[in-house]
């Protein structure tokens, strides 16, 4: 943990000095190379989502209900005419929002306590009980509960998530933490009178780079599957919002005559955390922080 | 031994604690009055004063706390706002669809994900292993209201050999019950499966380069009995470890999957009670919950002494 694997570094030098390199790297990753690819085609979609054949996701056309998929609304339309591509190509955009925002902030939320349990010895325990209090109520309940107290909005969801995800990111930086105090060199730092500020910043935040950066795409893929559930039992993002979890929710009443109104969001939901998925598993391989839990 | 089980006994409490002060601080947490906003934007004024006399709210918080905790201990959990009915008794009267749908979604899942990890690590590295965690990390990124309907579409509505949605109460049979869960059980266990399936693999592989193991090879003993008898034992640790943690997440599932099979269960209670705001409701449920998986752990904790006797306390 001290030190990278030898061979991030070596890849990464091959790769910017010999372009042809990316292609041998993905050959070796394969997994990595397919989650990146289909995570940027998702994150275009949600960038490019006004020129992609959308139409207002809002707009209600009274005639045009129910429609399967044709030329015209690839995805068919919804029991209120909506464009079903439309709506779940700009719930790209939520699903996107939540992911990356819980992943950022539960990460720094987690680093901060983690770094503080891990060396302040008299805040560990009450510190570390209450994280294993909040880890002991299943997420999405939390989650339920901070947000029934709300209103249902995109912000909302992220912050209950973000609560339900940061004792994880705790205790994963918590270990670290241990495990490099006992570190020759960190010893010697601490001997040689360094300030404990900078034996922070020198030689535990470079440590927690790569465990974190695999945690926090788990994070990443846990918290698009939770805005779905929220928003799928109507505790999540707004129905005047299109995501997909919303969507899916819209659809169940007529799903078993209109299947497309649900399979269609539910499989670019599937894609969407598959390829983050993918990339975690990937990243997990290339920096091995043996450490990194699933949420 | 004894002083182990009182020792993780007393470590349980200040979990529970903590457990009980976020869930009963939930409301105090919200902005403005806790009345106000159970009682929603469009309570009378004498809507609100009598939420605030049930719950109690008028009185200093430590002395609310104090009193709450004591009648949840004794299994008064308060009252539903909406129904008026004890939320202990509204509880049992849907603790028997979920109680069954978690049990037989961790009978299934464990019976397939055990095999399959194994499977995987005997074949590690060739394109059987790879296909089996190919499909776990689907089984992780599949949604499981997403498994729910795809399961439905398949089998219910395609091919008719199962019920789209409902639940058959334990009293008109145990097969009949068991077949109305079978589709639910199957979507909620997929993430578990994954899970399971996946730790199995990489303790296996652990255990599978020990010495005793190429001693048990090198005799002539049958892969199967190799396999089955002499590395999955010492392989159950870890494994019954992720059983357990991996309650959290079929409690989460479960929510979901009552929704999407309409099966009258806690999960159930708890959405109609986020839509009208029953307060109680919630707590009470997240509060058994999370005792639920507390205890689970805590027997799974107890049980590594039977499961390894190496490990000693």
């Amino acid at each position: 943990m001290s030190a990278p694997p030898i061979g991030v570094e070596t890849d990464a030098r091959s790769l910017a000095s010999r372009p042809h390199a990316w292609l041998a790297h993905a050959r070796r990753h394969p997994g990595l190379a397919l989650g990146a690819m289909l995570l940027s085609a998702i994150a275009l979609v949600a960038l490019l989502a006004p020129w992609l054949g959308t139409v207002d996701p809002a707009a209600i056309a009274p005639a045009r209900r129910m429609r399967p998929p044709s030329a015209e609304a690839w995805f068919g339309t919804d029991a209120l005419g909506r464009d079903l591509w439309s709506r779940a190509v700009y719930g790209t955009r939520v699903s996107l929002a939540v992911g990356l925002s819980v992943a950022l902030l539960a990460t720094i939320g987690g680093l901060a306590i983690g770094l503080l349990a891990g060396f302040v010895r008299r805040a560990d325990m009450v510190v570390m009980r209450v994280m294993d209090g909040i880890m002991s109520i299943p997420s999405i309940l939390l989650a339920i509960s901070l947000i029934a107290l709300t209103r249902g909005s995109v912000g909302n969801v992220i912050l209950a998530v973000t609560v339900a995800e940061i004792p994880r990111v705790a205790r994963l930086v918590r270990s670290v933490v241990l495990s490099l105090r006992e570190q020759p060199y960190v010893e010697a730092a601490v001997a040689a009178g360094t300030t404990p500020m900078r034996i922070v910043l020198r030689h535990v935040l470079p440590n927690t780079i790569a465990p974190l950066t695999v945690q926090a795409t788990y994070l990443c893929a846990s918290a698009i599957i939770a805005e779905a559930i929220l928003s799928f039992i109507g505790a999540g993002t707004p129905p005047s919002i299109p995501s997909w979890g919303n969507i899916i929710s819209e659809g169940r009443a007529l799903w078993q005559v209109a299947p497309h109104m649900v399979m269609l969001p539910a499989a670019m939901l599937s894609i969407t955390v598959l390829s983050v998925n993918l990339l975690g598993d990937g990243l997990r391989d290339l920096l091995d922080p043996r450490r990194a839990v699933r949420p | 031994m004894f002083a182990y089980v009182v020792r993780r006994l007393a470590a349980t409490v200040p979990v529970m604690l903590v457990v009980a002060i976020f869930v009963f601080s939930l409301l105090h947490l919200s902005p403005g009055d806790p009345a106000i906003v159970i009682a929603g934007d469009q309570a009378s004024p004498a809507d609100v004063a009598r939420i605030r006399e049930t719950l109690g709210l008028d009185r200093p918080y430590l002395q609310q706390f104090v009193g709450w905790m004591g009648r949840a201990v004794r299994g008064d959990l308060g009252q539903s706002i909406f129904s008026n009915l004890p939320v202990s008794h509204l509880i049992a009267q849907r603790i028997e669809p979920t109680l069954m749908l978690m049990l037989l979604t961790v009978a299934l899942a464990v019976s397939i994900a055990v095999p399959l990890g194994v499977l995987a690590a005997w074949t590690a590295g060739r394109w059987l292993d790879r296909l089996l965690m190919a499909v776990a990390v689907l089984g992780f990124s599949i949604p499981v209201f997403v498994t729910g309907y795809l399961l439905a579409w398949l089998f219910a509505l395609q091919l008719e050999w199962l019920p789209v949605q409902g639940y058959v109460p334990l009293v008109e049979g145990l097969w009949p019950c068991v077949r109305s869960l079978l589709l639910p059980a199957l979507a909620l266990g997929s993430v578990y499966v994954a899970l399971i399936a996946r730790v199995t693999r990489a303790t296996l592989l652990e255990v599978l380069g020990q010495d005793y193991i190429r001693t048990a090879r090198a005799k002539g003993l049958a892969p199967a009995s190799l396999l089955f008898v002499h590395a999955l034992k010492n392989a159950a640790v870890p494994i019954v470890t992720v059983i357990g943690l991996g309650v959290a997440l079929l409690i989460g599932g479960a929510v979901v999957t009552e929704s999407v099979f309409a099966i009258p269960g806690l999960g159930r209670l708890v959405v109609d009670a986020i839509l009208r705001r029953d307060y109680p409701v919630i707590q009470g449920v997240v509060l058994l919950c999370s005792f639920v998986y507390v205890a689970i752990n805590l027997a799974i904790d107890l049980l590594y002494t039977v499961l390894d006797p190496r490990i000693r306390y």
